[in-house]
């Protein structure tokens, strides 16, 4: 993730975050290791003669760095039709830039009518110009598509009545195109008992233990958290900074609901939240907001009687890549929203964001580089640790018991185990009375994260209770689901080659391979299973001595002197 | 290969107001619209617009895609804005009499004659 190495280690470390200051992920996909160029430009509804200006000023920034022009023009036509935008449609707006060597990042936020379909907005031709931009030659409703069409990422969200958020990015350097890091699942191979838990609990089996050293699989790793779950030695963990990093009053601090309940039955909610205020981060964000209008737009989405029935809500960035690796039939069922950590990674652009993540895949999509925001992951025990430290002085509230939840229109299906079943159960179409599916990776969504220490199945009844009571935990209407602009395509994860002829001749080795092994899966050659050996001898990984029952075959009985 | 905004201007028999440098940017392809969207995906350094816009989008395609030149049609002169911006960025402007269409027909055939193999 981010840039600006230099600022990285916050008031707060101490030697010894210095030291393990390289699990951090703070200092990876960094553009070039310098401080961005960034400005705000404020927008003005209706001055059609100072529309530009913004665009203008990131074009002079870009030829003084030597950008090739082609990249200036591609920026210049996404900056300016994002800049005419708010000229057109809204009151005010402002523009935020911020420019490194690597890539531009701009997000344009505006107070105006916001869009109320966005689908349509999207279409080539549909627009809601007045004449007096129709006059200019605007309002050909080329406008969103132009940007998305010259900008390497781009999202758009919008509230009805508030404004819209516009965000996109254009690289400037290709090895870049590459992506995001697909995983954050980290090892640590000093502390490796090789107990080979890890190897048993991945769902994809993309754990191996070779040579004494853990190893993910990338291509088969979904980011879930079982490897997690099942390392006792702390050799697996994710890319988070072990103390809480040093914030200011215009820090966003981004906790997950669950984080909330992680201090027992005695302290509600509402107390977790002042202790936080009290330890100085004014603007604390829940994701359950993102969480929640993710859930009402799915839920409109879903009554299109056209659509794949169930619908399987994006809720979990996890359970998307299960479903890419290994149900890619069932891409369809999804629908198409951005998850709700990434929504809330879009809409917020304050400069520094300290996010408790419970999960790898969490931090994936958090390390998915911004220039605008400086986003600190931080372990969320050691944020735990900190609420403590204020929680004393806030007088403990007595609560009640949970009011029995009502009828559930939607299945939540929670728990890796149970998710893969529900999603095969569907994919034989045996699933058939429900219309929408929310799948998690966790039990009981993010408050089965393996990082908390109270039972999701305690914690986040208590949660729901009390979110009826503290007024931080009411839906406020200020996130937004977010409309997913590039269809998911499937992984080729489980493929064996990617040529289907080869992939078919591999795939008879296997069988062949695994008919001569001994069929125990005792998982001493490092891989999960029998099968998976054969396989990883087969594709390069491994070496059919591995198995120890192979390099040591049984002695044929000696004949009788 | 290519053709100077001056020569353009000389075969359309249209005025110019010429850029600090004059007339002497190459032109290899025109493109005509009145869409900002269509224009701004269209513009290149390369690339002469011929529309019937005169106003401040114009301005802003001049500054921010580099256009080599604008041509203007049915003798609208263009505001004082609009040919600051044409000096500052060296980008002519020529002044057609003809309509869009009349324009356009002159300009093909001037582009067609540049780009045919020269014979003796």
């Amino acid at each position: 993730m981010p840039r600006k190495p230099s600022k990285k280690i916050s008031a707060n470390s101490d030697a010894a975050g210095d030291a393990v200051g390289s699990r951090s992920c703070a200092t990876e996909n960094c553009g070039a290791g310098v401080s961005p160029a960034s400005f705000q430009h404020v927008i003005t509804g209706g001055d059609y003669d100072s529309g530009g200006d913004g665009a203008k000023r990131i074009k002079d920034v870009l030829k003084k760095i030597g950008v090739d022009p082609q990249l200036i023009r591609k920026t210049m036509v996404a900056a300016y039709e994002a800049e005419m935008n708010v000229v057109i449609h809204a009151q005010k707006g402002m523009m935020k830039v911020a420019i490194d060597p690597a890539q531009v990042d701009v997000a344009v936020i505006d107070e105006g009518p916001g869009i109320p379909d966005i689908d349509l907005a999207m279409k080539e031709g549909y627009s809601t110009a007045p004449p007096a931009a129709r006059e200019l030659g605007f309002g050909a409703g080329l406008g969103l598509p132009n940007i998305k069409k010259n900008s390497d990422r781009f999202s758009v969200q919008s509230v009805p009545g508030q404004g819209t958020r516009l965000r996109f990015t254009i690289l400037l350097q290709p090895q870049q195109t590459a992506g995001p890091a697909r995983n954050s699942v980290q090892i640590d191979a000093a502390k490796c008992r090789q107990c080979l838990r890890c190897v048993h609990a991945c769902p994809t089996l993309a754990v191996r233990v070779q040579s004494g050293r853990p190893r993910v699989l990338d291509h088969l790793c979904i980011d879930c958290t079982s490897c997690l779950a099942a390392c006792d030695s702390a050799a697996i963990a994710m890319p988070s900074q072990p103390n809480v990093p040093a914030h200011t009053a215009k820090t966003v601090l981004v906790i997950p609901g669950s984080f909330l309940e992680q201090f027992g039955p005695g302290v509600s909610p509402g107390q977790v939240v002042g202790a936080l205020r009290d330890a100085g981060f004014t603007d604390i964000r829940l994701l359950d907001e993102w969480e929640n209008a993710l859930r009402e737009a799915v839920a409109a989405y879903a009554r299109d009687e056209a659509l794949a029935k169930p619908v399987f809500s994006p809720a979990c960035p996890a359970i998307i890549n299960l479903i890419q690796v290994r149900f890619p039939s069932l891409l369809a069922h999804l629908a198409p929203f951005l998850t709700p950590a990434e929504a809330a990674r879009e809409e917020i652009t304050a400069p520094h964001v300290v996010w408790a993540a419970p999960c790898p895949a969490q931090c994936t999509l958090l390390r998915a580089p911004s220039l605008l925001t400086k986003i600190d992951l931080v372990d969320p025990l050691a944020l735990r640790q900190k609420a403590f430290e204020h929680i004393g002085v806030h007088a403990r509230q007595p609560r009640s018991l949970p009011r029995p939840a009502g009828p559930r229109q939607t299945l939540q299906v929670s728990g890796i185990r149970h998710v893969i079943n529900v999603l095969e159960a569907v994919e034989n179409t045996r699933v058939n009375d429900y219309t929408l599916i929310e799948l998690y990776a966790c039990d009981q969504g993010c408050f089965g994260a393996p990082v908390w220490i109270e039972d999701p199945f305690v914690a986040q009844p208590r949660f729901e209770w009390a979110r009826q009571v503290h007024p931080i935990l009411v839906a406020n209407g200020r996130a937004g689901a977010v409309r997913r602009v590039e269809p998911l395509a499937p992984r080729a994860g489980m493929r064996l080659d990617s040529d289907m002829r080869a992939a078919m001749q591999k795939l008879a080795q296997i069988d062949q391979l695994t008919r001569t092994l001994p069929g125990r899966d005792c998982s001493v050659c490092g891989a999960p299973s029998c099968a998976a050996l054969a396989e990883d001898v087969v594709l390069g990984r491994a070496t059919p001595d591995s198995c120890i029952y192979r390099s040591r075959p049984p002695q044929p009985p000696a004949s009788n002197p | 290969m290519g053709i100077t905004l001056s020569q353009i201007a000389e075969k359309l028999g249209a005025q110019i107001i010429e850029g600090k440098r004059g007339g002497k940017r190459q032109i290899n392809r025109v493109y005509a619209g009145d869409r900002v969207s269509d224009l701004l995906n269209q513009a290149s350094d390369t690339t002469l617009i011929v529309t019937n816009l005169a106003n401040s989008s114009v301005v802003r395609l001049i500054e921010l895609m580099d256009v080599p030149g604008i041509c203007l049609l049915n003798g609208v002169q263009p505001g004082p804005e609009l040919v600051q911006a044409a000096k500052d960025h060296d980008a002519p402007i020529i002044i057609s009499t003809g309509d869009m269409f009349q324009t356009c027909a002159k300009l093909h055939q001037i582009m067609e004659t540049e780009r045919a193999p020269q014979t003796i």
